[in-house]
């Protein structure tokens, strides 16, 4: 199955977190997630963008790349240039233990002087459906 | 018609044959003098009850001003030919009275009444198909139960976090303990704290957040359970669920980013 891909681009203002909530729950809806699962993925969306929002300029933008594969929704925040440079940080170590516990996937990529969050989360199989 | 003797002594707070005297008097005559001194005896009443309510954010008064209210309704409402007390009577039009006002000012954020009503419908169904499927509803499923779109399911859904009808306030400080809280109900206990300890910022952060906050935090991200088994297990809804967890996380952020300055 071919994966879509939809990019959204938004201020690192907090006033923006509820379209990054309203995106990312609309697509976890979109691949037949539960009530459960789309609240974890609007936690687990607006966690990132919080977070982003912390490592990125209040003057520029942040962007979320949603995939939507075979039941699985993967979100890509950044790249951000301005933190998590450095592992370990108290709030880096928050993100991370919320974003892994609600993401099946959770991991952030560093290069040099950026970095981008990703994740995943899967719609658990129901009983009657392909593949269950 | 007759003057209604004063009293001269010191009046006994929640004298029966008083009530019944000034009762009969505000019946028979419509006297707005019996109908104050009945407010003023009550007004004890008024005042333990709106101190229940009293960490819900509103001040004291205020709320005393609004049980005063539902005390006028209950004297002017009362019928005296039944066999029941005032206080018996009074007592749930008081908070009833209480709690409307909280239910009007719960919407945080300036919500339109057709998103407020969905999203109580919203929460209804949820809870009726978890019981009915056994399992989280889609949200296709809980759009088709109520006869709207998925989007408008999803909005009732964001717009939920605006209300705060049912208290997930912490009962810091409360020491008289009867509030209506739900959180009443969530067992106490520190497991939380022992599965972190080698977490120090995060152990740090998790102290300023109440025994009941910890036991959801632990139950969802250290024992994996879903927000219906969460729910299941504390006896809430599954939107209650939802909502104390994202004040419970906003709480943590709060204070892991106040550690870290």
């Amino acid at each position: 199955m071919l994966s879509d891909r939809i990019t959204l681009t938004v201020p690192s203002r907090s006033e923006f977190a509820k379209t990054v909530r309203m995106t990312a729950a609309e697509l976890a809806s979109r691949l037949g997630m539960s009530y459960d699962e789309v609240d974890d993925v609007r936690i687990a969306a607006e966690e990132a963008f919080v977070y982003a929002c912390d490592c990125a300029d209040p003057s520029s933008e942040i962007v979320f790349a949603f995939t939507l594969g075979d039941g699985t929704l993967c979100i890509d925040v950044g790249p951000m240039e301005t933190c998590c440079t450095s592992a370990g940080a108290p709030a880096e170590g928050y993100a991370e233990f919320i974003l892994r516990s609600v993401c099946d996937e959770f991991s952030i990529e560093r290069e040099v002087g950026r970095c981008t969050l990703h994740l995943c989360r899967r719609a658990e199989r129901r009983a009657g459906e392909a593949g269950a | 018609m007759p003057k209604m003797a004063k009293r001269q002594e010191r009046r006994l707070v929640w004298d029966k044959a008083r009530t019944r005297e000034l009762f009969c008097h505000l019946r028979e005559y419509d006297d707005e003098q019996s109908r104050d001194e009945l407010i003023a005896m009550y007004l004890n009443l008024v005042k333990y009850l709106a101190s229940r309510f009293r960490n819900r954010g509103e001040p004291i008064d205020d709320l005393v001003q609004v049980g005063t209210i539902g005390l006028i309704k209950a004297i002017d409402r009362f019928d005296t030919t039944r066999d029941v007390e005032f206080t018996t009577y009074a007592t749930p039009t008081i908070i009833g009275e209480l709690k409307r006002y909280f239910r009007d000012k719960g919407w945080a954020v300036k919500v339109p009444r057709r998103l407020q009503e969905l999203s109580f419908r919203v929460n209804q169904a949820v809870d009726y198909l978890t019981q009915q499927l056994q399992r989280s509803p889609t949200i296709p499923e809980i759009a088709d139960h109520l006869g709207v779109t998925s989007e408008e399911v999803l909005e009732a859904f964001e717009t939920s976090e605006a209300y705060n009808f049912v208290s997930l306030e912490s009962d810091r400080g409360n020491e008289g303990g009867d509030s209506f809280s739900i959180l009443e109900y969530i067992g106490k206990d520190d497991q939380l704290m022992g599965v972190i300890d080698d977490r120090t910022t995060l152990a740090v952060a998790v102290r300023y957040l109440t025994p009941q906050e910890q036991r959801v935090l632990y139950l969802r991200f250290f024992q994996g359970l879903t927000q219906t088994e969460i729910a299941g297990q504390l006896g809430i809804s599954q939107m209650q669920v939802s909502r104390l967890l994202r004040k419970t996380l906003r709480s943590l952020r709060e204070h892991i980013i106040m550690e870290e300055a």
